[in-house]
């Protein structure tokens, strides 16, 4: 057992623990639940803390094989492209855990679920193996269906049919490129991702651009890239709000991840569609922020704004040079630093106030100011603002894809004005204006809130001041990618 | 030895972040804090002051390198700039001396300042304004006394505008800054200059370098500092802003305009000497205007009336005699005038409040018999030779204009264009919108200026976000999502219908019936 292992084992444990707890204690189930988030968040420090950032090769790798026949293989790895995302997604399965504590019913299956969606996530940022990819990437789906179906708001029926239709629909195009790429393995050649890069390399071009192809309706989905976006409205307006802040915070990034591997293995195919990822990137930017500035539901607000910030990172990986990866990779922890802080301010508000629209809303400020201050905060950095992590990620994405286009970056400042639209109008209703007598008597933040909006909004604070430690996590792989990219499409 | 340049700066810098930061928290207030502001305040000044004597003291036993350097601040292609200090001669014996100065206007406000309510206001500022001066008179280059130099102009204008809630003091202090600005526009450029010919920035390599500069290019470079410095010292025109100086309180008056301040400007052209020597037209310019300002000093002084405004025209009169002794290559001379002059004006100008109770009774002297009857003398001097009016003549009504000009087209074209932000609020923060409120003027948000664009440019945002809507709601969420549901759903149905009928008997025979045809054609 490698320290993977034991990584990817504890949100396990937990829920077998949880299993045998009786259904009334609530208490000890949210203690148990919580812990175990904590271990992991806590192991997921300690994999920083050993890993090599010199080193730009998978690192800490386990593997055995599972089945012979098929050569397919529990491998588990990390580099610096995985890394900062698994801090993220047991960061957010913590705060996700510590904002649900106004969870009445289901408590038990409640916190199983949440555990094991964690599981789920952690094995697909671990995953070395395309099969154990895929597994988990379905696993995920399980526990997000019926915490968004019995959890979730007014259409939480709808929203949660819809999400799983869309991911399977997408999920099918995924399974047939990996095994069209298969094809070109050697006899019991397993499904190892080292091992189907170099089968890839095989492949005829046009081959490779339906195999892409395939891949970005998997991973678009998830995403979301523009016209495939249709489940993520529903799905993160009617979701409770910790599962929100994980399908934001988390679930998205898994497609970029995945498309960041893909684009690695098939640079040649990439490079035919780059006009196209181009050009949805930036609609999609330009789209989702429209949107997101018509909405006068904040938490609609939020997701589209979503769906805009998911645009830079298309827009990084399409760039296919270093700095663009590297914007793409900034802007993934970054949105899931924002987005998550975003959904779980919002979902806090919601909880007390009952109302989403906008427009109710007035003077906050005098009744909460801790709410207002980290409101703000994170409204400024989704905004992109200097000081604030999405600022670093923006500023990379913008620069990589300069290199690579020049002046269709017009469009990326047009988005970018667009985000400061909403957001000021967004910080200007909530916050000021006249008092209204039903926001008079609302509660502030209550201090395990505020230890998870405090710690988002530290993090997006420091890694805006202090970029570089986030950097140097994942330059060395990322260089080695564009590394491998370059000599490909040359 | 040199390492104590550093800190003389630094420790009234720090005192005026503590009073800073502890009014900010509410830690000091009020008369209950007076004594811990008076005390940091003076403590870190009189530290300052021995720290600035024994650096004195050090630098003239020959024990001084000359220059210490503490570190580089910014490196950007061949411009490097340190954060260094000059530790002999002439910087020294001013830090010292100004040092003391301020060590007792500092103590002199404690009592004159007492139970005012900008107390602690006064004392941060006048921390702070020790720190630039110390920084101004040190630093061992241009960028490092610019700043100085800006932050002394900036607690100038805050001191002048003590009394804020007074439109003549807020007035006067916007005044004397802008004009300021002038001066300091003079400096940058002056910056500039030396960098673009000499590359330094530094005082040390640049007067070193000064002997292979060539005319042009020196008086270029002594003529943008010259103008820095008429500014700061009240050379003409620039002499009025001194008057309208006056306003703050008296121990600010003291040290800025009486003992510290006014000197920066001197001290830069001595500083800048080797320089100086090398354009000489600039030079005859310095003494010209030194000349000039001190005779218009003179003349003015003699129709005051006012006990601060006749020090003040002194004032400019002895800088300008020093600009003078400047000009024809006096350069000692104009050192020793500069240190006496802000000994005994500093004294003259704290003692101005109490000299008039003390000289009550007394007659002036009458002015001499032979000035006296020149009558449009007296008539300018009374007008100051109207320089006032004639600035304002000249600049600033000009720029008024042209302002309400530029807002004109900004209101009726830009805005028609590019639209104004909707109003997302009306919070009450003045006085006006509150009467506003009460005379039913000012409408409350109105809900239906939500996701509106105004102007051009903002209805074009609001086509183009209604066609984006209408795309989503028509096409992604409905027609992809809860249709494709719904025909699942009808297709579902469907089938249980036809499996249905299927397994009827009838359908069952025409089935098999079917089945076998086919097969049978097969």
């Amino acid at each position: 057992m490698g320290i993977l292992s034991i990584f990817l084992g504890t949100p396990v444990i937990g829920i077998l623990l949880l299993a045998f707890t009786s259904r009334q204690d609530s208490n000890r189930i949210r203690f148990l639940a919580n812990l175990f988030a904590g271990l992991t968040f806590l192991l997921s420090c300690w994999l920083v803390v050993i890993y090599d950032q010199q080193d730009s090769a998978i690192q800490l790798s386990e593997q055995f094989t599972l089945n012979p026949k098929l050569g397919s293989a529990f491998a588990l790895g990390v580099d610096g492209l995985s890394i900062p995302m698994l801090v993220l997604a047991a960061l957010l399965t913590s705060v996700a855990m510590l904002a649900s504590f106004t969870i009445s019913h289901g408590v038990k299956s409640f916190h199983i679920c949440i555990l094991l969606l964690e599981f789920g996530m952690l094995g697909v940022f671990l995953a070395q193996d395309w099969a154990m990819f895929y597994i988990f990437w379905e696993l995920t789906l399980i526990p997000l269906f019926f915490l968004i179906d019995r959890w979730g708001g007014k259409r939480r029926h709808t929203a949660s049919l819809n999400f799983v239709l869309y991911t399977m629909g997408g999920s099918i195009f995924m399974l047939i490129s990996l095994l069209a790429i298969g094809h070109y393995m050697p006899e019991h050649g397993g499904s190892l991702m080292s091992s189907m890069t170099e089968a890839a390399r095989s492949m005829p071009r046009d081959e490779q651009v339906w195999v892409l192809l395939g891949f970005l309706l998997g991973f678009g989905v998830k995403m979301p890239i523009f016209p495939l976006h249709g489940w993520l409205p529903l799905a993160h307006v009617e979701a409770p709000s910790p599962v929100s802040i994980l399908l934001s915070g988390v679930l998205l990034k898994m497609g970029a991840y995945g498309l960041i591997r893909v684009v690695v293995m098939l640079p040649e195919a990439a490079q035919v569609l780059q006009p196209y990822l181009v050009f949805l990137a930036l609609f999609g930017m330009i789209y989702g922020g429209l949107l997101a500035w018509r909405q006068s539901d904040l938490k609609a607000m939020v997701a589209y704004s979503s769906v805009s910030h998911m645009g830079i990172v298309l827009l990084g990986i399409a760039a296919l040079n270093e700095t663009g990866i590297t914007g793409a990779v900034l802007q993934m922890s970054a949105h899931g630093l924002i987005a998550g802080a975003m959904f779980l301010l919002v979902g806090l508000l919601y909880e007390r106030t009952h109302t989403r629209n906008i427009q109710d809303y007035s003077s906050l400020v005098q009744v909460m100011p801790r709410f207002a201050l980290f409101m703000t905060l994170t409204l400024l950095a989704a905004m992109g603002l200097p000081g604030s992590v999405g600022f670093i990620a923006e500023l990379h994405a913008v620069i990589g894809g300069y290199q690579q286009w020049g002046g269709l970056m017009v469009f990326f400042s047009l988005s970018i004005l667009i985000g400061s639209a909403y957001a000021i109008r967004t910080i200007g209703l909530l916050f000021t204006g006249p008092v209204k007598p039903r926001m008079k008597e609302i509660e502030d933040l209550t201090p395990p809130e505020l230890l998870a909006a405090g710690v988002l909004v530290t993090g997006i604070i420091f890694f805006g001041l202090l970029p570089t430690p986030l950097i140097d996590l994942s330059s060395a792989t990322l260089s080695h990618m564009s590394g491998l990219i370059s000599q490909r499409i040359q | 030895m040199d390492a104590l340049a550093v800190l003389i700066p630094l420790l009234p810098l720090m005192a005026a972040a503590i009073i800073g930061i502890g009014h900010l928290f509410g830690q000091i207030m009020g008369e209950r804090g007076e004594r811990t502001t008076s005390t940091i305040a003076t403590w870190a000044i009189t530290i300052s002051c021995f720290l600035a004597l024994a650096l004195l003291g050090s630098g003239l036993l020959g024990k001084n390198t000359g220059v210490f350097s503490a570190g580089e601040w910014l490196h950007s292609g061949t411009l490097g700039i340190q954060v260094n200090f000059i530790t002999t001669g002439f910087s020294t014996i001013l830090a010292a001396l100004f040092s003391i100065l301020l060590v007792i206007v500092t103590r002199f406000s404690i009592n004159y300042m007492h139970r005012e309510p900008g107390f602690h206001r006064f004392f941060f500022i006048l921390c702070l304004f020790s720190s630039a001066m110390l920084v101004l008179v040190l630093s061992g280059n241009a960028i490092g006394t610019f700043i100085g130099w800006e932050i002394a102009g900036l607690c100038s204008y805050l001191l002048i505008s003590y009394a804020y809630d007074r439109p003549v003091a807020t007035l006067n202090a916007t005044r004397v800054f802008v004009t300021n600005r002038i001066g300091d526009a003079g400096f940058i450029l002056g910056v500039g200059v030396t960098y673009l010919y000499t590359h330094t920035v530094d005082w040390g390599s640049l007067n070193s370098v000064a002997e292979r500069v060539t005319t042009p290019t020196a008086t270029v470079i002594a003529l943008c500092f010259a103008v820095a410095a008429f500014a700061k010292s009240v050379q003409l025109p620039f002499t009025p802003w001194l008057g309208r100086a006056m306003e703050g309180p008296t121990p600010s008056s003291a040290v800025f305009y009486g003992a510290v301040m006014v000197h920066a400007g001197v001290y830069l052209v001595i500083l800048l000497e080797p320089i100086f020597e090398r354009a000489p037209a600039v030079m005859i310019l310095m003494a010209i205007v030194g000349l000039i300002t001190a005779i218009y000093s003179f003349v003015v002084g003699l129709t005051q009336t006012d006990v601060k405004s006749s020090l003040c025209f002194a004032t400019s009169g002895q800088l300008g005699l020093m600009f003078l002794e400047c000009g024809l290559g006096l350069w000692q001379l104009a050192s020793w005038h500069l240190c006496a002059h802000a000994i005994v004006r500093g004294y003259q100008v704290l003692t101005a409040p109490s000299l008039m109770h003390n000289v009550l009774g007394n007659l002036i002297k009458p002015v001499s018999r032979d000035i006296a009857g020149i009558r449009w003398l007296y008539i300018a001097s009374i007008q100051r030779f109207w320089l006032d009016p004639i600035a304002d003549r000249t600049l600033v009504r000009p720029v008024h204009g042209l302002g309400r000009d530029l807002g004109y087209f900004d209101d009726h074209i830009v805005d028609r264009v590019m639209g104004t932000p909707a109003r997302t609020s009306l919070s009450i923060s003045s006085l006006v919108q509150l009467e506003k409120k009460i005379l039913g003027t000012q409408s409350e948000y109105d809900p239906k200026e939500f996701s509106r664009g105004h102007g051009l440019a903002g209805k074009l945002f609001q086509w183009t976000a209604d066609l984006f809507n209408w795309f989503e709601d028509r096409l992604v969420l409905r027609g992809i999502g809860i249709d494709a549901i719904n025909m699942g759903r009808d297709l579902g149905y469907a089938a249980i219908k036809f499996e249905k009928l299927i397994l009827k008997p009838r359908y069952l025979v025409v089935f098999v019936a079917v089945v076998l045809l086919l097969a049978s054609a097969i």
